[in-house]
């Protein structure tokens, strides 16, 4: 029997796939543990946090700026 | 006294406690005592009370003898018992009524309070109106009460882009109205912008509590001073002769919040402002004006379903306070427009100010244009408000340990089962045989699991 340390995150599915994909960039997963759930190493948490945040930032149309006219 | 009311939709609306009812209720009984020395404290203190605790008192105000509670209980009717109850025992909490059993007012209350009733007593109780005092300019001291409040606010608003002075900043600090300027920049925090939603009165009581928890005078002191000048008349000057040197220090401190008008602490009169003498009446805390602002009365935002926002406002604290979740574009010499857009929401989240707040600060304001509409705001800018709330907490976390490789099913189950007694368990996959727990579990599982195991050890060793 084992007991890891670490943190859980819970999130959606297609934040899970991001998740995935940051973990290629730099490991910081310890275990997959479900679509919804993933073990990390605790001190990550913080900049798996700012790195989904840029990703998240990507993807969203920003209506600030074009409706000035 | 009558009995309480036949029911009535109207009359069974439970009373808001004053905030400073909850204040003195939390006080030992002795502070009271000794607060009810002051009559002008026993009156201020009377004001704020609801009509039925007023009842009760007068009705045992001019008795020498105490009177059992049953005598007291035949005029309640039945359904109303709680109402009359839950009086009793906020008069007990005051240190009013004395004990529960017999009914009597705490003798210092109602000698003092019977003094303030034939207008006897020592001189000055109710502040001693200066000789030589000349009536002062009303409007000034609207104009002066206004200003140093509204600064006050604009200063939480604008992360402290409008100096104030020591004090009232270090009370913003300390109550957790804005953030600690030891940790950066000091911002609104999301307890400061639920107190900009409220009404005047409770925002001045509620600094004033923080006030008299702050002061380093004898509390009793603070109260007293408080309470008296609620009972001074407005455009008067008074003198300070008959005051402490704690409660001159005192005075002086309320003029940085605009209750008081004093130059210097030395000085041998103050004059109250209409926030110090409304203190503890219905009347509204400045002149004509329900918002307390310099801004228009009625509500000005007018809110379209494009996420537009026009503000009919001049006022520089109501335009700070868009600005933290609004982005502003123009501004015009009686309006400002400005767009809700995902990057002005999600500052003001990351600020602590959650998206419901966002949207009772619009529903408050709105203008009276928008009252027509119903649902009064455009549903489709609160669900965009709320769903970028939601974008933001889309990853949660926990701290704690995953427990795994258990050689065997029912080991498993057992842990599992203690864990989930401890409510501790966060994520659980019985086909993977493991499970999640929060950290604060940690010592007492693994204490669970040697346990289990040396017992088991000692099992094996038997045979």
């Amino acid at each position: 029997m084992r007991a890891i340390k670490g943190v859980i995150l819970t999130c959606d599915a297609a934040v899970k796939q991001i998740l995935l994909s940051l973990n290629e960039r730099e490991n910081f997963m310890i275990e997959d543990l479900d679509d919804n759930h993933m073990l990390i190493k605790g001190e990550h948490e913080h900049w798996v946090r700012r790195e989904l945040e840029t990703e998240l930032e990507k993807n969203t149309y920003s209506m600030d700026g074009n409706s000035a006219n | 006294m009558a009995t309480v009311p036949e029911p009535d939709e109207n009359e069974i609306l439970p009373y808001q406690a004053h905030t400073l009812v909850t204040f003195l209720a939390k006080e030992p009984k002795q502070t009271l005592t000794r607060l009810y020395q002051a009559p002008s404290s026993c009156l201020a203190v009377f004001r704020i009370l609801t009509p039925l605790e007023r009842q009760i008192i007068m009705h045992l105000l001019w008795m020498e003898s105490a009177l059992p509670p049953s005598s007291l209980n035949a005029w309640v009717v039945r359904q109303h018992k709680k109402i009359y109850d839950e009086a009793i025992a906020t008069l007990l909490k005051l240190n009013i009524l004395t004990k529960p059993d017999k009914l009597s007012l705490n003798p210092e209350f109602k000698t003092n309070f019977r003094l303030t009733l034939t207008g006897s007593g020592t001189k000055g109780s109710f502040g001693q109106p200066l000789e030589t005092g000349s009536p002062q300019d009303i409007e000034y001291l609207e104009g002066y009460a206004l200003e140093k409040w509204e600064s006050i606010l604009h200063f939480m608003v604008s992360s402290g882009g409008n100096p104030i002075s020591k004090y009232p900043k270090q009370l913003l600090y300390r109550s957790g109205l804005m953030t600690n300027p030891d940790l950066g920049t000091p911002r609104i925090t999301s307890k400061g912008f639920q107190f900009l939603l409220h009404p005047p009165h409770m925002q001045l009581w509620q600094l004033l509590i923080q006030f008299i928890e702050m002061s380093t005078e004898d509390i009793v002191e603070v109260l007293s001073v408080i309470l008296m000048i609620s009972t001074t008349g407005l455009g008067r000057e008074y003198t300070t002769q008959y005051f402490t040197e704690a409660q001159r220090n005192v005075l002086f401190q309320l003029s940085d919040y605009g209750l008081t008008v004093m130059d210097k602490k030395s000085s041998p009169s103050f004059t109250p402002t209409r926030l110090a003498t409304t203190l503890t009446s219905s009347s509204p805390p400045l002149e004509s004006s329900t918002t307390l602002s310099s801004g228009p009365k009625d509500g000005f935002i007018i809110l379209e379903t494009n996420y537009r926002m026009y503000a009919y406002t001049d006022n520089p604290l109501q335009t700070s306070v868009l600005n933290l979740f609004v982005s502003l574009k123009y501004r015009f010499p009686n309006l400002v427009v400005g767009l809700i857009t995902r990057e002005s929401v999600k500052r003001a989240l990351n600020n602590g100010i959650s998206a419901e707040q966002i949207i009772t600060y619009l529903t408050t304001h709105a203008h009276p244009q928008m009252r027509k509409n119903n649902p009064l705001l455009p549903v489709t800018v609160q669900d965009q408000i709320r769903l970028w709330e939601l974008e933001k907490n889309r990853l949660k976390s926990d701290e704690g340990y995953l427990y795994t490789d258990f050689s065997a099913q029912t080991d498993y189950e057992l842990v599992l089962k203690y864990a989930r007694e401890l409510g501790v368990v966060l994520w659980e996959n019985a086909a993977k045989r493991c499970f999640f727990a929060q950290a604060d579990g940690h010592q007492t599982i693994r204490a669970y699991i040697d346990r289990m195991q040396a017992s088991r050890q000692r099992a094996e060793n038997e045979y």
